[in-house]
Parts: structure tokens; sequence; C-alpha cells
């Protein structure tokens, strides 16, 4: 099985012509795993490649090969990338691993697997423009540690993904550059801010890919497009390269086609950094060693484990589509043996506004640094700070500019104490609650967005709208939790029916607690 | 559909407390209310001045152009309005947090180390005139 989801059966298949969103993945599904691999690996593509290729099925150049020739063939349609590496180089790479398989060398783990990387995190050998204008044609002097990681690692670097300029917002739509559309139906949004990561997945078009999350932005993208998107704890992976928004809530997450994939991901990217202070000296447990066999588990694998569903995100203002999507997943979970229970977060609502102080606050902060002088695109003018104003004014976008402005006057003189600094005990408020919550239940679920994916253009001129459909993930980065989204059913829309995502939220540095892995390696066989 | 989801945010249950709140008159009416009249009103929930566009602007090193500030003023009020929702809350006695976690001091040891790439550096400054970094002149604003 190489998706994750399969659409509702009464659906007919793809027809080919016009459909750019190919599953026709006759390379790698021709490779077999090793007996014994665990029932997670079955559905990992990261382990069945490194398995081809160290049992000489498949080569790394002709499994590259496949993947670009996906990327060009779907990329004039869904329009991912904001830049694609060069072939010959990314061939070369794979001759590269090739060759050290043939002469019996060590390869990393993740050799010959294809990343795509979010244009916030900086790669020095290609340009990392954030998604905006005043950082076009930039190229930074450094790779970001989580880049560095991967490539030492052996992955390799497809290209720099679509998204919201600076991370802000929901839809992709606010890049400077282009509208990113979502394989599903290429009408709608793949979602935001990292929609060019998640629909690249989503697409094929690459193996695995990095994307950010401040308020949900690796969540709902995956939740739109499909794939299985991880946000980890707030320190988990370092957040140096990685182009600030909000330097309290930014994290780095991955997007996979399974939880395993996020997981071996996941795990390459993590641990203390000493150029990142807000990074965790915690040790970093060997996810994938979670991953259980799928002979040793019971008929009811999930006894015991306690879930507690949050009541204020199945009230009024979600889609019924989706709702039913989400009960029909918990009522599964029941069937594998875990305890569901609804729990209740009064403070819930709170955390939107909450977040949205803080985040355009410390987001006037940080793009503070970008006045055109020592990099990125530089306006004339014949005195300093005209310099300074002409070239925000040109580079930036108004969705990044409005925030920017709302910053500026949250924290002004006299007002600090009234939005910033309540913004900031409302935090504590989420985050006690959370952890209660959490005392009593192993896991929390949720759907990650009210509405599977809407249309474009359909939200961009009423900001509120937008933010309103960020209330399910939001909280989660307040509190520095870890969550992970799966797909778990469909909704009506488009050709074949939209994909609705699982959100399911841990306690801090657990991201792959062994219940959880068990949970969610049996919940993507059994849907 | 967005307009549903604006309906969640309604549904904040003040089971706090809202004896000590100060200002406003009628915090609950008042933001049931402000959410569905989507018209810029003068009268915000708290008794703070609504924001003055220009002086932001200036503020944040941003010039803007007045269809700028005419398409940005409603919705940026709109948004501060609801922000102000958080004024209606009990948060006496509530710590604020810097950010989530609590692991304390992960700083490094202040040992200065050779960044080497920087040639990279440089020629990413737009004007570069060696050894100077150029930029305009500087007027001091009275």
């Amino acid at each position: 099985m190489l998706s994750t989801i399969q659409p509702p059966r009464y659906l007919s298949r793809f027809p080919l012509r016009g459909r750019t969103k190919s599953r026709s993945f006759h390379i790698l599904s021709s490779a077999q795993p090793v007996t014994k691999t665990c029932f997670a690996a079955d559905q990992s593509q990261i382990l069945s490649i490194r398995d081809s290729l160290l049992n000489r099925h498949l080569s790394a150049v002709e499994l590259t090969h496949s993947y670009l020739d996906r990327l060009k063939q779907t990329e004039p349609h869904i329009n991912c990338f904001l830049h694609v590496s060069d072939p010959d180089k990314v061939l070369k790479q794979a001759q590269d691993i090739d060759d050290k398989i043939k002469r019996n060398e060590e390869v990393g783990p993740l050799a010959g697997v294809l990343v795509a990387i979010k244009d916030n995190i900086c790669t020095a050998d290609m340009p990392s423009t954030g998604g905006s204008y005043i950082l076009e044609g930039y190229r930074p002097p450094f790779d970001a540690t989580a880049v560095k990681r991967l490539k030492d690692l052996g992955a390799i670097v497809v290209g720099k993904t679509n998204l919201d300029e600076f991370g802000m917002g929901s839809t992709t739509e606010a890049s400077a550059f282009k509208v990113t559309a979502n394989p599903w139906d290429l009408s709608r949004v793949p979602g935001g801010s990292s929609g060019g990561s998640a629909a690249s997945v989503s697409a094929r078009q690459c193996v695995v890919s990095l994307g950010s999350d401040t308020g949900g932005s690796v969540r709902q993208p995956a939740s739109f497009c499909g794939v299985v998107g991880l946000k980890p704890t707030y320190g988990r992976v370092s957040r140096f390269g990685l182009m600030a928004y909000a330097s309290s809530l930014d994290v780095i997450g991955c997007f996979g086609s399974s939880v395993a994939d996020t997981g071996i991901l996941l795990h390459a990217i993590s641990g203390h950094d000493s150029l990142d202070a807000t990074s965790s000296k915690r040790e970093v447990p060997d996810f994938t060693s979670q991953f259980t066999y799928a002979s040793s588990l019971k008929s009811r694998p999930l006894e015991g484990l306690r879930v507690g569903l949050i009541r204020e995100t199945v009230d009024a203002g979600v889609d019924s589509g989706v709702k039913s999507a989400i009960e029909g997943a918990a009522a599964h979970l029941e069937q594998l043996g875990c305890v569901l229970k609804e729990v209740s977060l009064p403070s819930f609502s709170l955390g939107l506004p909450a977040y949205y102080i803080l985040a355009s606050s410390e987001s006037s902060s940080n793009l503070s640094r970008y006045d055109g002088v020592r990099y990125g695109n530089q306006a004339s003018s014949d005195e300093l700070n005209g310099l300074y104003e002409e070239s925000r004014a040109k580079g930036f976008g108004s969705e990044v500019k409005m925030r920017i402005l709302m910053g500026t006057y949250a924290l002004s003189a006299g007002y600090y104490d009234a939005y910033y600094k309540r913004a900031q005990q409302v935090r504590t408020i989420i985050r006690k609650s959370f952890k209660a919550a959490l005392d009593e239940n192993d896991i929390l679920i949720s759907p990650a967005a009210p509405s599977a994916a809407y249309k474009i253009g359909e939200k961009k001129n009423d900001p509120l709208a937008m933010y309103a459909g960020d209330i399910m993930t939001v909280n989660v980065n307040l509190a520095g939790l870890p969550a992970l989204v799966l797909p778990c059913g469909f909704v009506e829309g488009g050709a074949v029916g939209l994909p609705v995502g699982l959100q399911i939220i841990g306690a801090a540095f657990d991201e792959f607690a062994k219940h959880k892995c068990l949970l969610n390696g049996f919940f993507e066989r059994n849907l | 559909m967005g307009s549903r989801a604006l309906l969640m945010l309604t549904n904040f249950n003040f089971k706090t407390t809202v004896s000590s709140f100060g200002s406003a008159s009628n915090p609950f009416f008042l933001i049931k209310n402000n959410l569905r009249t989507r018209n810029f009103s003068t009268k915000t929930r708290s008794s703070l001045q609504p924001p003055d566009l220009p002086g932001l602007a200036e503020t944040a090193r941003i010039s803007l152009a007045p269809n700028e500030v005419e398409e940005f003023a409603p919705k940026i009020g709109q948004v501060i309005d609801w922000f102000g929702q958080l004024q209606a809350v009990d948060l006496d006695n509530v710590e604020p947090a810097i950010r989530a976690d609590t692991e304390g001091d992960n700083l490094r040891e202040d040992a200065p180390q050779t960044f080497e790439n920087k040639e990279a550096l440089i020629a990413s400054v737009p004007s570069y005139e060696e050894p100077y970094i150029k930029v305009p002149k500087v007027l001091n604003k009275e």
C-alpha cells in the first residue's frame, strides 16, 4: 500500500487524461520489503527505497528519474516549487550513491530519498526567498541545521517549495510568486503556509518534505492535501536557518505519505543544536524502534489507550463532513481498544486571538531585519529612512505588512500590557489546561481544520475568516506540544472527494510514544 | 464556511469571572455583537485608542500608499477589535509565559568561532564598496 488514503470505493478511478495527480507508482510498488520488517515499515517509502537500493532491485538514478519525470509532468498544474534543483546535479548525487553501493560502502539511512524544503528554510546552494520579493534571488551563506542533517544522511534536496510569505497565511495565496494548487482539486488551496511542501508529497513529486509550523502551517495543509504532517515539540528540532516568524512558536515540521516516514525524517533532523538557544538538550529517542511487528499485535492492539476528543473542536462551526470523518475515526479507535471520552478545554477559543497577538508582535520584531541593506532587494532613496521604508514597502506583500502593523500596535508603549502581556498569560492558561487534559488521557484528538480545502480566492479579502480556520491548530503551538495529522476520511467536493485529517496531540517530547505509534500504524492500515 | 468557523469564536463560555473587569460596560454583549457586525466602529472594546495607521507605518519603517491605508485600516481595525476580547478574561495571578518550554538556560559557551563563508555574506549585500556596506545619508528627524 503506497498511500495512506484511498478515495471512497464508489468513485471511479482517476482518468489519466487531465489528471495531474498520478498515483501510478510502478517502480516502487515492485519493491518487496524484506521479511520481518515492521508493519509500519510496509508503508514507509523511505525504508522500501533503502531496501530496494541495498538489494540492488533499483538504482538511485532510476528512482530519481521517476520522481523528476513526475515532477515535470505535474508541476505546471500544481506549482509547488519556487526553485527546482538542476536535474544534472540531482542525478549526479544519485549516481554517487549508486557507485558507493556498488563498492559495498556505507550509505546514509536517507540515501536516495528525495526531499523538498520549504523556502523559508535556508539552503546554501539554492535561492531561499521566504516567498517574498524582499528576498528574491537571495542565497544564504549557510544551510539550516535541519537541512545539513538531512544532507549528511544522504538525502537529495530536489527543490524549494512555495509558501505564504514568511509563513503568514493559511492558503499559500500570499506568496509573492505563485499560488500552489491542491492536487486533489486544482481549483482549491493546498492549505498553508507550507502548501507547496504538502502538495509536493501528495503529488509524489518527492518522497518527504520539510515545512514549518507556527500556528498550524504543517498540520492544516497535511489535512487539506491528504498526507501525514508532523509538528514536533517546540525545541525538538533546531530553528537555526528557519527564517523567523514568531520565535516562541515556530517549529520545523515533516510531511510524508506515511507516519513511519515522518518519524524517520523527524529523527534525522532532531536534537540539540548549539546554534539555537531554544533547542532542547533532551535525548532524542529512536522513533523508528518504537514501531512494532504486525505479528505480535493482538486483535485489540490499542487496549487501554486513553483518548480524549476535544469537545470544543466538534461543536458548531465545524463542517458536518469533517465532524463525521472525525467521529468515524474515533469509533474506529474504540474498536481497536481505546478508551474514548470527551474532554473539555474551556479556554480553547481564547487561543486564537492570543496566538495572533503573539505572532503579529513577534513577527513585527523579527521582520525588522529585512531593511534592504545587508541582503535582499534594495529600493533607491537619497536618505536612510527612505531606503528602509521604500525597500520594505516594495518588498513585502499586504498580509505581511498588515501583520507587522498590528504587531507594532500591540507592542506600542501603553498597549503592551493590554495585548502582548495578556496573550502571554493566556498562553499559560492554555498550557496548563492541555497538561491537565494530557495527565488524564494519553492523547487528545481533534480535526486539523474546520473544513476541507476551500476554493482559491475564497478567503482572500476577509482576514478574520481566514484566521478562524486556524482554531484547531494554534493552541498546540501555544502549548508547545507535538501533534500529528493523518488522513482519516473524505468529504464531498472536487472530482473524487477532498481529504480530511485527524489531529493527534501528545504530551511534550512524546511525539511517537509507543502506544501512539501502534495507534498510528494500525490506524493507517485499517482505514 | 468561514462564517461558520467564526461561530466557534463566540463559543467561549465566560466561566471565568468578569467581575474584576474594568473599563467597558458590557463585555459579554459587546463581544458577541462585535464579531457579527463587520463595520469598523470607533468604539473599541477597551478604552485604548484605535490604531493610527500612518504613525504605525512610520514606526515600522514601511511607507504606505494612500490606497493601502484605505484598504488596511478597516481590516486592521477589525482584527484589533477582535484582539480586545482578551480584556474580558480574568487574568489576575496568571504568570505570563514567554514561550512553551521551561527548560531554562541552553546557552552555549561564549567563545568566538570563525564563520567560513564570508564571500557569500558579502555577495548578498546590495550596495557594497569594499570594505563598506554603502547606505545613503542619514537625516535626523526633528
